[in-house]
């Protein structure tokens, strides 16, 4: 001791107080550093040491931790938001101007809360994606993942809740489709197919999940009981779950030197938790939380668009049956993420981001995963594809939920442009059923039959013109009906003369105008154009059947015929939800499929 | 062969009827390992245990679903009929979100709720065209879907002449299929002087 007297420091760390709150010295040598871990309940979560190269920051970009950290900022900013915010119809709109303009701090807190929201929604998203391209779901953690999806959608559903309590033209719109969707459930929607015989607006699923038959008091008090403590309650308890289990799955990347968390890892998340809170302090300060007028049940906003996270459902909504769009597919997607690691049998790629490598495909050069080109590419074409439909939400929709290029200026009284139609159902069923029937497989045993029946070239032959007859029959009965009857839905009115004349009242989509024009300009020699460019769609797509022939009979003799069904099965309907978008916009065909009586329409 | 084996569980006090074939015992030890008087009451316990737990859990599911709901009431007057001109009119839109419909024979009454997703539509006089902000489905002045996703015609309520000559709308009673809505009480007949 150099110092004659101790400092004020120095006696305080000596006293009683002092020792029983603290019980380890801080200098930093060996064992203070494992101490601190499993001394503290805090900390105690931590491994005491870890592989070196876990902790870079390229591997994870901290994401897990991130999300764990704005729940935590969400949870602060959400109580004292509490103190001044009361859910009842009358009041709640009137506090949340409150909170604006006369509570000291009022919109920074708000500000912060709704920001971080978003930010929270974007941290789990990229969260999901790093997991999966580093392969961190693989044997033993295929339950923490399901467990992670489940926090992925808990985290949605909270966005969804804290939606509506502000009470503005906003929230209250968002939610009415929101629980509309509830309505259209099979069996236990009111509005749903298979309706059973008990159930009215007055006790099907929606009136669950609003508390009513009307969005008022009762959903609001509902929405917000929801928000501030059931789902918190729930979303805490696979929180502890989901952490619990990354200590003990262990952790995906084990290389590298072994370091001591106290202080390499905890100074990482202690920067990373303070670069975000800086981020959203400045974010906070630049940019108000949107508040609309008040909500009147009786005017809705034009147009009216979910939060951005929704805006990809709601798009989607666009495209099909609400029961499909809105319960259907989210189910499948949600599940979908879920069986990922339960359907990927392969056991590369763990523990590192993919090794990408240019490739030649034919003619391309096609950036490639190396290791499981396969699940890199299907996983990341789901995730663009839903980023492309927020996209086309956000940005290409205008006034009566039309499109509108963000280029273009908003008009409120434009006439409506794309006139559409439904395919005639037999030739739309041609159309679906083709087209899933591009994902089957020619098994071993199949092509072991063929060539002891036909000679070597068979299964080729046969598996060529499976596909080249498939793609053919999906051009020919997407056209032919848009050809020959203008009118599916007023089948009277579609007696015209000729050809020529039914195209020109058939719906005025891009494809069938430009198919108008051929034929106003050039004749006999237009429909001979049209008929080639039909056979060149249909040869097009059942080229491209054949030239992953190979790879399905491969995946299929990997996977067998349930994980390969499944497999299949979602990625033909994520690639077909972009084929029905393209069918829509391109053709002017509204359904596919379209039974009323049943609410099928697809 | 004897019904008492090495196998049988001692647990088990329940004997067996005396002379049986082998496989009778058999049969008989197995229904007696599945349904023995200790393995009958710790089955029927756990039965017990998941039933009331399941019952319990579903009755405050029920709890949820009120019995009593504090709501606007969904009929209104909308004043006399000869006050209003023909076509559609939006006088009643924002207060209580209908369309009265005016034709040379007589008055119906449309929902303003989209058949999609419940959004209220707004009416485009030039185009004549009902239109939805959220997803975009179009109504002709019949209610019939035009374009975009909705799956049926827009509902019309049911509209009579009350006892003091304004017209009545009650919009708990609804009707959209073609042949009924235009009958009853959804079409009120109204001679135009």
């Amino acid at each position: 001791m150099a110092d004659a007297t101790p400092s004020l420091k120095q006696t305080l760390k000596k006293t009683k107080i002092w020792k029983s709150i603290f019980r380890h010295d801080f200098a930093d040598t060996p064992r203070t550093r494992l101490v601190r871990i499993f001394g503290n309940v805090f900390l105690h979560l931590h491994p005491v040491r870890i592989a070196k190269d876990a902790i870079r920051i390229p591997y994870t970009w901290g994401l897990g931790g991130l999300s764990f950290y704005l729940f935590l900022v969400l949870t602060v900013t959400g109580i004292l938001l509490m103190f001044y915010y009361r859910p009842a119809s009358v009041l709640a709109y009137q506090d949340m101007k409150d909170l604006s303009f006369v509570v000291t701090l009022g919109q920074l807190l708000r500000n912060m809360h709704r920001w971080a929201a978003h930010l929270m929604v974007i941290v789990v998203i990229l969260h999901m994606v790093r997991v999966f391209l580093t392969g961190a779901y693989k044997p033993p953690r295929e339950y923490n993942w399901v467990v992670g999806i489940l926090l992925l959608v808990m985290t949605l559903f909270l966005s969804y809740t804290g939606y509506l309590l502000p009470w503005d033209q906003l929230a209250l719109w968002a939610v009415t489709v929101g629980a509309q969707m509830a309505a259209a459930s099979p069996l236990l929607g009111n509005e749903g197919p298979f309706r059973l015989p008990f159930i009215t607006a007055a006790n099907d699923a929606r009136f669950g999940l609003i508390g009513g038959t009307v969005i008022n008091d009762a959903t609001l008090i509902r929405f917000y009981v929801l928000h501030c403590i059931a789902v918190p309650f729930l979303f805490t308890i696979f929180l502890c779950v989901h952490l619990w289990r990354v200590r003990k799955d262990s952790f995906s990347k084990q290389t590298g030197e072994k370091v001591d968390v106290w202080p390499h890892l905890v100074s990482r998340e202690f920067l990373a938790a303070l670069l975000v809170t800086v981020i959203l302090f400045v974010w906070s300060l630049v940019m108000n939380a949107p508040l609309e007028a008040e909500a009147n049940l009786n005017v809705t906003p034009n147009p009216s668009k979910a939060p951005w996270y929704f805006l990809g459902l709601q798009e989607l909504l666009v495209y099909f049956d609400p029961w499909i769009a809105g319960v259907v597919l989210p189910t499948l997607i949600v599940i979908g993420l879920m069986a990922i690691p339960y359907v990927d049998v392969n056991p590369k790629g763990v523990g590192a981001w993919p090794k990408m490598r240019w490739k030649r495909a034919g003619p391309l050069p096609v950036w490639y995963p190396e290791e499981r080109p396969f699940a890199v590419s299907v996983f990341m074409l789901g995730t663009i594809l839903w980023f492309a439909l927020i996209t086309i939400g956000t940005y290409c929709r205008g006034p009566n939920w039309e499109w509108y290029w963000p280029w273009e200026p908003w008009s409120y009284r434009r006439l409506t442009k794309l006139t559409l139609k439904n395919l005639p159902n037999l030739w739309g069923g041609l159309v679906l059923g083709s087209y899933f029937l591009l994902g089957t497989p020619v098994p071993k045993q199949a092509k072991e039959w063929l060539t002891s029946k036909a000679g070597p070239k068979a299964p080729v032959l046969v598996s060529a013109a499976l596909h080249m007859g498939l793609g053919i029959v999906i051009a020919a009965a997407t056209f032919i009906p848009l050809l020959v009857s203008p009118d599916a839905d007023y089948p009277l009115r579609s007696r015209y003369t000729t050809l020529f004349e039914t195209l020109g009242r058939s719906t005025n989509s891009p494809v069938v105008s430009t198919m108008y024009q051929l034929v106003q300009q050039f004749g006999a020699a237009g429909y001979a154009l049209i008929a080639a460019g039909i056979g060149v769609i249909g040869l097009a797509l059942g080229g491209l059947g054949m030239a992953f022939g190979k790879f399905k009979d491969t995946l299929y003799e990997t996977l067998g015929p349930i994980k390969y069904a499944i497999v299949m099965g979602l990625l033909l309907m994520m690639v077909g939800v972009l084929g029905k978008i393209l069918l829509r916009l391109l053709f002017g065909i509204k359904y596919l499929i379209s039974l009323p009586a049943f609410n099928f329409n697809i | 062969m004897e019904p008492q084996s090495a196998t049988h569980p001692p647990a088990s006090s329940v004997q067996p009827p005396a002379p049986l074939g082998g496989r009778q015992a058999d049969l008989w030890r197995k229904l007696e390992e599945r349904f023995g008087r200790r393995d009958f009451l710790l089955k029927s316990g756990w039965a017990f245990f998941w039933v009331f737990l399941g019952g319990w859990l579903l009755s405050n599911l029920r709890y949820l679903f009120p019995n009593v709901l504090y709501e606007p009431t969904l009929a209104f007057k909308a004043g006399k009929p000869e006050d209003y001109p023909f076509g559609i009119s939006e006088k009643w839109k924002k207060t209580q979100r209908t369309w009265v419909v005016r034709t040379q024979d007589g008055f119906y009454c449309f929902w303003a709720r989209c058949t999609h997703l419940g959004c209220t539509p707004n009416w485009f006089d030039a185009e004549g065209r009902f239109k939805c902000p959220c997803h975009g489905s179009n109504f002709n002045q019949n209610g019939d879907v035009i374009a975009g996703p909705a799956p049926n015609p827009l509902w019309r309520c049911a509209i009579t002449l009350a006892d003091d000559g304004q017209l009545f709308i009650d919009k708990a009673r609804l009707e959209n299929r073609p042949g009924l809505r235009e009958q009853g009480e959804f079409f009120l007949p109204f001679e135009s002087a």
